[in-house]
């Protein structure tokens, strides 16, 4: 009871505090989402930087196309190259596709030949992308190497650049880092979600099954006698309390099967718990059900 | 600005707190079934009850061997002997050493203390311990007259019988019963009285005259039953209180016992009128007697529910003798017994979920026990003849009278009572002087 309402409560905290720092970063959110592709198209642009000339005039409808998507972000950056190489292989392979069709009947099977190698471009893609700020920070380096007016003089928008780029960049470790906090939250309560097996369950049914000593007279209880537990990790039971205090007081019947019952939990002591599931039997509740006497 | 930051701040808060409180909520817990146990008696350690200083007197020392005996009868508990015990008995108001206790596997244990308070009067007082839970259950103290202690011991044995089963005890209780005596040819028979245990026994009839089938009333401390004077049967009630008796009347076709309604103003019996046995009911206020059943059968042994609104009783309407239900003004007659054999004086449990009854099959007798619309019957004792069964207050044990198989050509043959527990594990025998038949169970004595 109070592990799973401390877990519930500190998954709640959580989402809180997400909900509460998201909703200022989820304005941000907005161009933190853009950067990724600007990024991508910087460092693209970076790696074909000495292709800019040729590919210009080969990809104005890409360009469009990323235009219509951020075009803001198209006026800061000077115009990337988006595909260079990556687009003759696609062109070259498309050739060898259409030949392929060509040649072979079966026009459904390489129908779906392409899709799979596009996709494979695509997951292809991100490694290529985290590669590229390595290279980037090399090219960087390389420049700097080269003289220190160089660098000044392209300071100006390289500053620019990289303090966009720090923001960009900032963005996304406060994503990551976001991201990194839902998700080892969410190994955690995978963590602490126990699942416990029948054969767990049976064992200690069986094993307390032995130690409830009732009378006949507990065929006159026509509830179910709930028992708060509480045991340490060996299984030994610190403490048994009375779900129902009141029917408890009232009832003489169930105040007799009930004490009945909590001589069977402290008999039974040290239960036999699941190894490496001990904590799941921190705090639990046993019911006691009599209906089995009206069997005599 | 502030207001609205404040407003975010006071619906933050406001939601925090609802998801924490509807989490906790809606929280599941681990819940593990546990739908059997054993229905075994309950070990159980009861300690001398000390004297003056510290020490068993004497009466102490018969009063917890009472309990002793008394708990142990009912079936649902297990002396440990005393003899085992590693820790001396202590004073009810002292804490026990559990630890003393438990190793020995007992569950429960009453301590008690005994002290005079003058010449006559004697001051007992007992607790009752779970010895696992290391708690204790109940505690009393009772002032009595000295020669009353086997009463206070019977009493204390109904109090811890309750807390531990939950049913009400049967241990301050009376049986009546008749006294066999004599030869079989030249059977000398007397209406006898005693507690439930056996002691205390009183031959309430000299012999001079047969006494049969005698029948506690369940509101008052009177008994009826049938006496043959000068072969005319009549039927009595015998005040115990008084020591008075009234004649009821003459019934010259009287075949069966009377038997009190639960309200103790009416007696139900069966009348032979013609040849033919009905079952006819005879208010005790104005004498005046009410015929329930009219056929050509022999309806015998009426007995009500504890409601009153039913009766049963046992015809031979259907070929073979067989128990039946009615309303309480004869009406809706139906047969609830239909397994092999006969079957004959049913009696109502007082908590009317069980009727009990004799079966006869294959030369033997058999008390059992079966819901009112005749299912679950359970056989719980047999015998060469085994027959009226008696219930004790509580519902939950059964004693009816066994004769043993004839010896020496059927000129000997003992008849001794007997009690049996509802699960039917436990059959003890009632120590009579002599022999003993139709027992009759009294309600708890008033205090």
């Amino acid at each position: 009871m109070v592990k799973s309402t401390f877990i519930s409560f500190s998954l709640h905290v959580l989402f809180i505090i997400i909900a509460y720092y998201g909703l200022p970063l989820s304005k941000i959110n907005d161009p933190i989402e853009q950067p990724i592709d600007i990024v991508e198209d910087i460092n693209i642009g970076s790696q074909t930087s000495l292709k800019l000339g040729n590919l210009d005039k080969k990809q104005p409808s890409k360009n469009k196309k990323i235009d219509s998507k951020n075009p803001t972000k198209k006026n800061i950056i000077p115009p990337p190259p988006p595909t260079p190489p990556g687009q003759k292989i696609r062109d070259n392979k498309n050739l060898e596709l259409k030949k392929k069709k060509e040649v072979e009947k079966v026009a459904q099977l390489i129908k779906k030949k392409p899709k799979l190698k596009i996709k494979k471009i695509k997951e292809s893609q991100p490694p290529v992308v985290v590669s590229k700020p390595e290279k980037k920070i090399k090219d960087q380096k390389m420049q700097l190497a080269k003289g220190i007016l160089k660098t000044l003089t392209k300071s100006q928008p390289i500053s620019e650049e990289t303090k966009k780029e720090k923001q960009k960049k900032s963005n996304k470790d406060v994503l990551k880092t976001i991201r990194q906090i839902v998700g080892n939250s969410n190994v955690r309560v995978a963590k602490t979600e126990i699942r416990l097996s029948i054969t767990d369950i049976n064992k200690i049914q069986n094993h307390v099954k032995k130690f409830w000593k009732v009378s006949y007279g507990a065929s006159e209880v026509k509830m179910i006698i709930t028992l708060k537990i509480n045991t340490n990790t060996d299984g030994t039971v610190n403490s048994v309390n009375f779900f129902d205090k009141s029917l408890y007081i009232k009832d003489k019947f169930y105040r007799a099967t009930a004490d009945a019952a909590r001589r069977a939990v402290f008999d039974s002591s040290p239960l036999p718990l699941p190894k490496g599931k001990e904590k799941k039997f921190e705090n639990f509740l046993f019911d006691f059900d009599t209906s089995f006497i009206n069997s005599y | 600005m502030q207001y609205i930051s404040n407003k975010n701040k006071i619906l933050k808060k406001l939601i925090f707190f609802i998801l924490f409180f509807t989490s906790s909520c809606f929280a599941e817990d681990l819940r593990i079934n546990i739908n059997s146990g054993q229905v075994d008696p309950l070990p159980i350690a009861i300690a001398d009850f000390t004297g003056e200083k510290g020490k068993a007197s004497e009466t102490g020392r018969l009063i917890s061997q009472v309990i002793s005996n008394n708990l142990v009868s009912s079936g649902q508990f297990k002396a440990v002997d005393s003899a085992a015990f590693i820790a001396p008995p202590t004073s009810p108001s002292v804490r026990p050493n559990f630890t003393d206790w438990s190793p020995l596997g007992i569950k429960a244990l009453i301590t008690g203390s005994i002290k005079n308070v003058d010449d006559q009067q004697i001051e007992i007082e007992f607790r009752l311990w779970d010895v696992i839970a290391e708690t204790d259950l109940i505690g009393l103290r009772l002032s009595v007259n000295s020669k009353a202690w086997r009463r206070v011991a019977h009493i204390i044995s109904d109090e811890i019988f309750e807390r531990l089963s939950g049913d009400s005890g049967y241990f301050d209780t009376r049986i009546v019963y008749i006294a066999e005596s004599g030869p079989q040819d030249k059977r000398l028979k007397r209406l006898a009285i005693m507690d439930q245990d056996g002691e205390n026994h009183q031959y309430l009839t000299d012999g001079s005259f047969l006494v049969l089938t005698p029948r506690f009333s369940p509101t008052t401390q009177e008994i009826t039953y049938l006496a043959y004077f000068k072969n005319e049967p009549r039927v009595y009630i015998f005040n115990l209180e008084t020591g008075q008796q009234e004649l009821l009347g003459s019934f010259p076709g009287m075949t069966f016992a009377p038997r009190f309604s639960p309200t103790g103003d009416k007696i139900i019996m069966s009348l032979a009128t013609k040849g033919v046995t009905d079952i006819y009911t005879m208010n005790l206020n104005n004498q005046k007697v009410t015929r329930l059943t009219n056929s050509v059968s022999i309806d015998t042994s009426p007995s009500f529910s504890p409601n009153g609104k039913k009766v049963i009783f046992n015809s031979d309407r259907g070929g073979s003798q067989q128990i039946y239900i009615m309303d309480n003004n004869g009406n809706n007659v139906k047969r609830i017994s239909f397994g092999k054999g006969r079957y004959a004086t049913p009696v109502w449990a007082p908590k009317g979920e069980l009727i009990a009854f004799t079966k006869m099959l294959k030369n033997k007798f058999f008390i059992g026990v079966m819901a009112p619309d005749g299912s679950g019957e359970r056989l719980l004792a047999e015998g060469y003849l085994v027959e009226g069964p008696t219930w004790a207050p509580n519902g939950r044990v059964l004693m009816y009278f066994k004769q043993e198989a004839p010896k020496d050509n059927g000129k000997s043959s003992s008849v001794n009572l007997y009690k049996i527990d509802i699960t039917g594990f436990r059959e003890t025998r009632i120590l009579t002087p002599s022999d003993g038949s139709d027992p009759a169970w009294s309600p708890l004595l008033p205090n």
